[in-house]
């Protein structure tokens, strides 16, 4: 292997080169955005079977070329569901005269050169970390870094559990859940905002409740989970879709709004049906109105966001995801690994997905719960693929 | 007298990972099979503990013909990009996401039907390249990376491991009388990872801080089973009961697994127990 820099040789497997000290290129196996509709191998199972086995347990077997029972096809995407209202295309900012630079993450334009977004805190000048398959992370942001959003300014302090510490202007109001009141100051006003059919939605035993809080004054939210805090502002006519509980806080520009993603199954034992909701019974979907607003969420671990070309699809643990663009569609799949023992085919021994495919970004989170009711006898579900090895 | 000249010799200079030993050249930042940091001096306590490596976010480690890339730093995913031909193996509920067209198959196990872990029966998926597949754990921690060089045996804390290259061979044996004091079950499990003659990659996550010690021949140490994370199978890990209170009362008994070297024992700083059923 050469560098691809200086033309030293560099040994295998080294990431720098020992000539220059740049970064040595890996030829990393290109993988097809879309995955081939063609069968990859041939339809035979025991051959195979024996080869993982002998290859598992006998480590001076050659590497097995792998063989499947059922060759691999992309199963079909849906219909657009008829829950699924794609929303209005957001207002682009139309450029102002001293225009400057634009942040990579949340798209602001701002004028001057300052070190951080102002919008949404990230560290500007700083490349993109984005990983070999194309999962970018959230922009780096300096502790105590400043987000302005009318002429309130929210303030992110700490890395562990970050705290979203606001100095509210007396014009200015923020919503927030349950439990994720941290602080405030007394002359701030709490109320609660009347949310239609609320009382259906309930969260630790409580009934989803947004609380409003108005300025001038001091308050701050942070979650009982390390994790970190998402800020998202919101362009005129943006929306996003939320998973439910990861809500942080909002400001009052930001409209909120529920649907029900359509994404159940149900389980049966004896004669008891039970239905569970890997995402939840409901999804949020937070919409800027006619002026820019500020979405914070919190997600537990780290958080990772990628977009997806149209058609384009991924498998994520339903319990990872945080939030995704409306236009991003989803529903479940089943994943059914080959095994010599056919009877253990029915052994609850299958992975549930969520399939969601493009255009439009999606986030994750890399800390996940197992899903309730995922090994249990699955009598009915919602729209779903399945694949079988 | 002539003075030899010897000729200018190429640089051979390496840099010896302090944490699994691999070469690697003098430039190289991380260490290309397990990940640590190069230049960062091993971190020890003065009662001989060393914390496990810092692994940098986007860190790359390189196995057979496949790639591991390690991001994130408050809980760490372990994104794979397997060669063709390689696969890894892993039990349930760590897979983060895959791409679609990643065969799954199950690894063939005696007993594991009987070991049911957070409802699902105690199964081994083996995922086979080429493409891409992520894994992560449900609480903070740290990503432990132990290249396995031909010959070596581990011992792992059920659940603690999240993946495991094909050239290394699994089984798992049950430790009775373990986790009394804290978790009131009736025992654990443990994984045990055996090389033969290829090297191997296994990952685990351990939960909060990792720290590891050499124990001596004979030298023994008292854990916590709540903090016990592996060791080598050359040490002895036997339950111990100790008495609580005096007198009277009676008191309690706590157990603590007392381990004896020789051999590496590696401790988690936060007791997180995933109890099978």
């Amino acid at each position: 292997m050469f560098c691809t820099n200086c033309g030293n040789q560099v040994s295998e497997g080294a990431n720098f080169c020992v000539g220059c000290g740049s970064p040595v290129k890996h030829a990393t196996p290109a993988m097809p955005v879309n995955p081939p509709a063609q069968p990859l191998v041939t339809p035979s199972i025991a051959p195979v079977i024996s080869a993982v086995l002998q290859a598992v347990f006998d480590p001076d077997s050659q590497p097995f070329t792998p063989t499947f029972g059922q060759p691999y096809v992309q199963p079909p995407l849906p219909a657009p569901s008829p829950n699924f209202k794609p929303p209005p295309a957001p207002v682009e900012d139309a450029p102002s005269g001293g225009t400057s630079s634009k942040c990579s993450w949340c798209g602001a334009a701002f004028d001057g050169d300052p070190q951080s977004c102002p919008k949404c805190g990230a560290i500007l000048h700083a490349h993109n970390v984005v990983t070999r398959s194309g999962w970018g992370q959230l922009p780096g942001r300096k502790d105590m870094a400043k987000l302005q959003f009318g002429n309130s300014v929210c303030q992110i302090e700490g890395a562990y559990v970050p705290v979203a510490d606001m100095k509210l202007a007396p014009e200015d109001s923020v919503y927030f859940a349950h439990h994720v009141l941290l602080w405030k100051d007394p002359q701030i006003q709490i109320t609660t905002m009347s949310l239609k059919g609320g009382w259906k939605r309930l969260f630790a035993g409580m009934p989803l409740i947004m609380t409003q809080a108005q300025g001038p004054g001091h308050i701050a939210f942070s979650k009982d989970d390390p994790g970190e805090l998402i800020a998202l502002p919101l362009q005129p006519g943006e929306s996003v879709d939320v998973r439910e509980h990861l809500f942080l806080a909002a400001n009052t520009q930001v409209a909120y709004d529920w649907f029900n993603p359509n994404v159940w199954f149900s389980t049966r034992s004896g004669d008891d049906t039970e239905t569970h909701y890997p995402i939840g019974m409901f999804m949020d979907r937070f919409s800027a109105g006619d002026t820019p607003g500020l979405l914070l969420l919190h997600a537990g671990g780290n958080v990772f966001v990628r977009e997806l070309g149209p058609g384009q699809t991924i498998l994520i643990k339903p319990s990872a995801l945080i939030f995704k663009d409306p236009l991003v569609q989803m529903h479940l799949h089943f994943e059914r690994p080959s095994s010599m023992f056919s009877g253990w085919g029915n052994w609850g021994n299958r992975y549930l997905w969520l399939r969601l495919f493009g255009p439009g970004r999606v986030a994750v989170q890399s800390v996940f719960e197992p899903i309730e009711g995922e090994a249990r006898n699955i009598s009915n579900f919602s729209y779903a693929t399945e694949q079988r090895w | 007298m002539t003075v030899s000249h010897l000729p200018a010799a190429e640089p051979l200079e390496r840099i010896q990972c302090q944490w699994c030993q691999a070469m690697n050249p003098k430039t190289a930042l991380s260490c290309s099979a397990c990940g640590a940091p190069l230049d960062i001096r091993n971190l020890v306590s003065e009662s001989g503990w060393r914390e496990a490596p810092r692994i940098r976010d986007m860190t790359e480690i390189h196995f057979s013909s496949s790639t591991c890339q390690v991001e994130g730093e408050i809980v760490p995913v372990a994104e794979i990009n397997l060669g063709a031909g390689d696969s890894i193996f892993f039990e349930h509920h760590v897979m983060l996401w895959k791409d679609e067209h990643v065969p799954l198959t199950l690894m063939q196990l005696s007993g594991g039907l009987k070991r049911a872990f957070a409802g699902m029966p105690f199964l081994i998926s083996v995922a086979t390249g080429p493409g891409r597949i992520a894994f992560s754990r449900d609480a903070t921690g740290e990503l432990v990376v132990l290249p396995l060089h031909p010959g070596m045996e581990l011992d792992v804390r059920e659940h603690a491991f999240l993946l495991s290259s094909h050239q290394i061979s699994y089984s798992f044996v049950r430790v009775k009388g373990l986790t009394n004091i804290l978790f009131g079950g009736q025992g654990m499990y443990m994984d045990r990872f055996i090389t033969t003659s290829t090297p191997g990659l296994l990952i685990l996550h351990g939960y909060g801080n990792v720290f590891e010690r050499r124990l001596g021949a004979g030298e023994s140490i008292m854990v916590e089973p709540g903090a016990f994370l592996y060791k080598d199978s050359s040490v002895n890990m036997d339950v111990e009961f100790q008495k609580l209170g005096a007198g009277f009362f009676g008191g309690s008994t706590m157990s603590m697994a007392k381990l004896t070297g020789p051999g590496r024992v590696g401790i988690q700083s936060m007791y997180v127990h995933h109890k099978t059923e």
